[in-house]
C-alpha cells in the first residue's frame, strides 16, 4: 500500500508540470483565439472586445493564477468554440470515447491474445506467417482509410451498418443516464431497444479502432510466448505428460501475462489518440473530434483540459498496470 | 439531366407561386401547408453559440434565424427560375411598418400586436430597446450596430420604436435585417441570472423552438405552433453534425438525410449522376481573390499587379478545382452585388500580355515573391498550385508558404503578408459595406494595403447619399478604379450548393448564404 500512495504522490509534480507547460504551450504558439473565433472578416473592435470577454486582455501571470486557481476549484474553464463550460462538454463527450476505446480494447484482447498464442505456438508454420501478416497490415493501416472504407462498403454498399452519425440512431432515446457509456447504461436499466441500437453503433468505430491494437497485442503476445515457450519448465511440463493445452494456458501464457498486460495498458494509450480519427469520421460525438476541433480554434481551456486529463489518464494506467505485474510475477510485488 | 431540369421549373413555380403568395410575412415561401414531414439535414460544423448577437458561423447563424426574427427582412424575387433575395427591397416582419423623418436620421417602427416569445410572453417595444442594448454590448454584432450609425433606441408606447441615427445611412436598413439585429425575451434571459444563458439557450419569436442542440452531435427544432406568421411547412428539423464532407455525401445518397451542406466540388460532380438527389447550385456573393500587397515591392507598381492577373489560368481554375461549382468574378465587388459594374476590367489569361507588362514595369527577367497559404480550403491549395505553375512561364517565382488558419489570420492583421488568397462574403449585399471594410484606406480588412484617395472620397460621399441611383453612379466609379488599379487579381464567385433528396423543396438563397427552414416542404409525404 505505501508504495501505491509513495506513487501517487510522485504524480503531483509531473501533473503540475503539464499544467505549467501546456499553458505556455498554447500562449507560446501563434495564432489568436479571438480572431480564430470571430472570423476573417472580424473588425479590431470586436477582437478588442472579444479579448476582453476571453479574459486574453490580462496580463500572462494573472491568466495563469486564473487558471489554476480554477483547477482547484474544478473549473476547467469555457470552450469557446461550443459555446459551453469545458466541464459540461467532457461531461457528454468522455463517456463517448471510453466506450469507443473500451470496445475498441476489448475486440483488440480477445483478438490480439489468441492470435499472438496461435503464431507463437505454431511458430515458423503457415498459420504463424498468415497471422503475422496480418498483424502488419493492421499496424500500418492508415485509420482514415479503414474508416472510410468501412462507411463506403458497410454502410453505402451492403446496408450493414447503421448511418455513420453517433452513438445512436434518430428514432431512439438514449438510456436513463448512469456511466454515460450507453451500452452499459442500456443494460443496467434493461433497455433493449437502446442497447441493440447503441451496439449496432459502437462495432463498427470500435472495430476499426480495434485493428491497430490487435496487430499491437498479437505481436507483443507472440513474442512473450516464444520467449517463455523456450524456457526449461515448460520443456519440464510438457514431459510430466500435461496435455499441450495446459501448458500454454497454464504454465506459459501466465508467465507471458506481464509483458502482455503492459501491452495492453499502453495501447489504451494508442487508442485515445487514434480516437481522434475515428470519432471524426464516425461523428463519433467523444473527446477525439472536440480535441481537433479546440487545436483549430486555438481554444485555450479545453486544449489544456484535454492535456491535462490525458496526463492523468495515462499516469494512473501506468500505474495499474505496475501494480498488476505483482500479481502474476511476486518478484516484482511491492512491499 | 432532364430529372435536373424538371426540378429546376418545379422549384421556380413554387417559388413564384410563394413570392406572390406571401405579401407581408417574407419568412415563409410557398402556400404550402403545416406537415407531420421532419427534415434531416448534414452540417459540417456543430455552431458555437446560439446567442444572435454573437452567433457568426454557419451552423449557430441557421439556428438564430430559426429560433428569431427581426424587424424587417429581405423581400424575395427570382431569378433564373430559383427565388433569391432581393435586398434592395425591405419588407415587413415584427415591425409592420416604419417611417423616417425628411433627414433620414429618425425612425419609427411600428411593432406587430400579435407576436408572442416562445415562452409566451407578448412581444413589445421594450423587448426591441433591451434587445438593441443586447446587441450594442456583443461583442460581435456591435460592430454592426455602429456600422449602422444607431445612436439611440427608445420606446414610444408600448408597439412602437424611435431609432435614431448620427447620419443618413443606407446600410441601417441593410443591416437591420440581419441575423445578428434578432428580437430577444431579455427578460428570459435576465431571469436565468447568468450572463452566458443566450449562448446555450434561445428566447426567439421564431417559428422553430431549439428543443435541443449539443454542438457534438445534433440539434433538434420543433416547429413554433403559435408563430404569428406562416407557420413552417416541416414539423421538425434534425441538423446532424458531420465533419467529414464525404460522409455527408454517403448519407445524402442513401437518403439518411434530406439535405447536405457545404460538399466538395468533385463530390457535387458525382452527385449529378445520382437518383433521387437534385443539386441546387447558384451564384453567390462569396469571392476569392489572389491580393497582392500593395505597399511591398514589387507590388507597389500596378503594372506588376495587372501582369499577374493576366497570368492567372481562370478556366482551369472554374473546370478543375472548382468543377464548375463558381463563376469568373469580374469585378472587386460580387456581381449579385447592386452596382455592380465591370468597368475597368480586362484580365484575361494571357501571358503574353503579362510578359508585356512585366517588361514594361522593368522586370522583363521575372522576379520572385513569397505567397501565404491559408489552411482550411482544399480549393485555395489548388489554385495556388495551379498560379505557381502558371507564373513560372512567365518567369516569376511564387513560393508558397503554408500557415495554419489561426497563424493565418493573424499574419494577414499585420498587413505585411506579400500576398495571399482569401475569401469574402458581404452579408450586407452592398457596395458600400462590401468597398469600406475591403478597399478603402481604413478598412479594416485592407490586408492588401491598396490605398486611393479617389476612391476614399467617393465611398464617403456615397455613404450618406440618400438616393440609390445616385449612389451606384459613385459605386460605379469607384469600381473602376479599382479595377484599374488591381490590388487583387479577381479568381472567382463561388456557387452556394445545397444538395437535397428530390422531395425537398422551397429554397430560397440569401446573402449570408443561410438555409431558412421555415421556407422549406417536403413533396410526397
Amino acid at each position: 500500500m505505501p508504495f501505491v500512495f509513495q506513487r501517487v504522490f510522485s504524480m503531483i509534480p509531473t501533473l503540475a508540470g503539464v499544467v505549467v507547460g501546456i499553458f505556455l504551450i498554447t500562449r507560446v504558439l501563434p495564432g489568436d483565439p479571438a480572431r480564430t473565433l470571430a472570423g476573417e472578416q472580424a473588425a479590431p473592435s470586436i477582437l478588442a472586445k472579444l479579448r476582453e470577454h476571453m479574459g486574453l486582455d490580462k496580463p500572462l501571470w494573472q491568466q495563469f493564477v486564473d487558471y489554476t486557481a480554477g483547477l482547484f476549484r474544478g473549473d476547467l474553464g469555457y470552450a469557446w468554440h461550443t459555446g459551453h463550460p469545458v466541464a459540461e462538454d467532457f461531461a457528454t463527450r468522455f463517456p463517448a470515447t471510453v466506450e469507443l476505446g473500451i470496445a475498441a480494447l476489448f475486440i483488440g484482447v480477445i483478438a490480439g491474445i489468441p492470435l499472438g498464442v496461435l503464431s507463437a505456438v505454431k511458430h515458423g508454420r503457415f498459420i504463424d506467417h498468415v497471422t503475422r501478416v496480418i498483424s502488419l497490415v493492421g499496424a500500418s493501416m492508415p485509420l482514415f482509410w479503414l474508416g472510410l472504407l468501412v462507411i463506403w462498403l458497410c454502410y453505402s454498399q451492403l446496408g450493414w451498418a447503421p448511418a455513420p452519425v453517433g452513438r445512436l440512431g434518430d428514432d431512439v432515446q438514449p438510456p436513463t443516464h448512469i456511466t454515460g457509456l450507453y451500452l452499459l447504461d442500456s443494460i443496467l436499466t434493461g433497455d433493449t431497444m437502446a442497447l441493440g441500437n447503441s451496439f449496432a453503433h459502437l462495432i463498427w468505430p470500435a472495430l476499426v479502432l480495434s485493428v491497430g491494437a490487435i496487430a499491437m497485442i498479437s505481436r507483443m503476445t507472440r513474442s512473450a510466448m516464444l520467449e517463455v515457450l523456450g524456457q526449461d519448465y515448460i520443456r519440464t511440463a510438457h514431459a510430466k505428460g500435461l496435455s499441450p493445452t495446459t501448458v500454454v494456458s497454464v504454465h506459459a501464457l501466465k508467465n507471458a501475462a506481464p509483458a502482455i498486460t503492459t501491452i495492453v495498458g499502453l495501447e489504451l494509450g494508442q487508442l485515445l489518440g487514434g480516437a481522434v480519427i475515428t470519432e471524426t469520421i464516425f461523428s463519433w460525438p467523444g473527446i477525439g473530434g472536440y480535441v481537433t476541433k479546440s487545436i483549430d480554434a486555438t481554444d485555450y481551456a479545453p486544449v489544456q483540459a484535454i492535456t491535462l486529463l490525458a496526463a492523468v489518464i495515462y499516469l494512473v494506467v501506468n500505474l495499474l498496470v505496475d501494480l498488476s505485474q505483482g500479481m502474476f510475477d511476486p518478484r516484482v510485488r511491492h512491499g | 439531366m432532364t430529372k435536373r431540369i424538371l426540378s429546376t421549373v418545379a422549384l421556380g413555380l413554387a417559388a413564384v407561386l410563394g413570392v406572390s403568395a406571401c405579401g407581408t410575412n417574407a419568412n415563409s415561401t410557398s402556400a404550402a401547408k403545416k406537415t407531420d414531414a421532419s427534415l434531416t439535414v448534414a452540417h459540417s460544423e456543430g455552431g458555437k453559440t446560439l446567442d444572435p448577437a454573437e452567433a457568426n458561423d454557419g451552423t449557430s447563424d441557421t439556428l438564430v434565424i430559426a429560433a428569431y426574427d427581426q424587424l424587417v427582412t429581405y423581400e424575395k424575387k427570382v431569378v433564373n427560375g430559383k427565388p433569391v433575395a432581393k435586398t434592395e427591397t425591405i419588407v415587413p416582419m415584427l415591425a409592420e411598418s416604419w417611417k423616417a423623418d425628411k433627414a433620414g436620421t429618425t425612425y419609427t417602427f411600428t411593432l406587430r400586436k400579435d407576436v408572442t416569445f416562445h415562452n409566451g410572453k407578448k412581444m413589445t417595444s421594450d423587448d426591441v430597446v433591451r434587445s438593441f442594448k443586447h446587441i450594442a454590448d456583443s461583442a460581435s454584432a456591435s460592430f454592426l450596430y455602429k456600422m449602422a450609425g444607431i445612436v439611440s433606441v427608445t420606446a414610444n408606447g408600448e408597439n412602437s420604436v424611435v431609432i435614431t441615427l448620427k447620419n443618413t445611412n443606407h446600410l441601417f436598413l441593410q443591416i437591420l435585417p440581419m441575423y445578428s439585429f434578432s428580437i430577444i425575451d431579455m427578460d428570459a434571459a435576465d431571469k436565468a441570472g447568468d450572463p452566458k444563458w443566450l449562448a446555450k439557450n434561445t428566447a426567439g419569436t421564431g417559428p422553430y423552438v431549439v428543443d435541443s442542440w449539443d454542438p457534438a452531435t445534433e440539434a433538434k427544432l420543433a416547429r413554433n405552433d403559435k408563430y404569428w406568421g406562416t407557420a413552417p411547412a416541416i414539423k421538425t428539423v434534425n441538423m446532424k453534425f458531420i465533419g467529414d464532407a464525404s460522409n455527408r455525401l454517403q448519407l445524402l445518397k442513401k437518403g439518411s438525410v434530406d439535405l447536405a451542406l457545404e460538399l466538395a466540388p468533385k463530390d457535387v460532380e458525382t452527385l449529378k449522376d445520382s437518383s433521387g438527389v437534385v443539386i441546387d447550385s447558384r451564384p453567390s456573393n462569396k469571392i476569392l481573390f489572389f491580393a497582392m500587397n500593395n505597399k511591398v515591392p514589387p507590388f507597389d507598381n500596378p503594372k506588376v499587379r495587372q501582369a499577374i492577373s493576366y497570368a492567372i489560368p481562370y478556366d482551369k481554375l472554374l473546370t478543375d478545382v472548382m468543377k464548375g461549382q463558381a463563376t469568373r468574378m469580374k469585378s472587386a465587388v460580387a456581381s449579385s452585388t447592386p452596382g455592380f459594374v465591370t468597368t475597368g476590367y480586362t484580365a484575361t489569361y494571357d501571358l503574353a500580355q503579362a510578359k508585356k507588362l512585366l517588361a514594361e514595369a522593368g522586370l522583363a527577367t521575372g522576379f520572385s515573391f513569397t505567397f501565404t497559404l491559408g489552411s482550411g480550403f482544399p480549393d485555395w491549395n489548388d489554385d495556388a498550385v495551379l498560379i505557381q505553375a502558371e507564373l513560372a512561364k512567365i518567369g516569376v517565382t511564387m513560393n508558397i508558404q503554408n500557415m495554419a488558419r489561426a497563424q493565418f489570420l493573424e499574419a494577414l492583421a499585420g498587413k505585411n503578408v506579400q500576398s495571399y488568397i482569401s475569401r469574402w462574403t458581404s452579408f450586407v449585399n452592398d457596395p458600400g459595406y462590401h468597398l469600406g471594410l475591403l478597399l478603402t484606406s481604413t478598412g479594416t480588412s485592407n490586408y492588401a494595403n491598396y490605398t486611393n484617395p479617389q476612391l476614399d472620397a467617393l465611398w464617403t460621399k456615397a455613404a450618406t447619399e440618400q438616393d440609390a441611383a445616385a449612389r451606384n453612379t459613385l459605386y460605379e466609379k469607384a469600381q473602376l478604379l479599382i479595377n484599374q488599379d488591381s490590388p487583387w487579381a479577381y479568381l472567382y464567385e463561388y456557387n452556394i450548393v445545397v444538395a437535397q433528396r428530390s422531395t425537398v423543396d422551397g429554397y430560397t438563397s440569401y446573402p449570408d448564404a443561410l438555409i431558412r427552414y421555415a421556407q422549406l416542404n417536403k413533396k410526397n409525404t
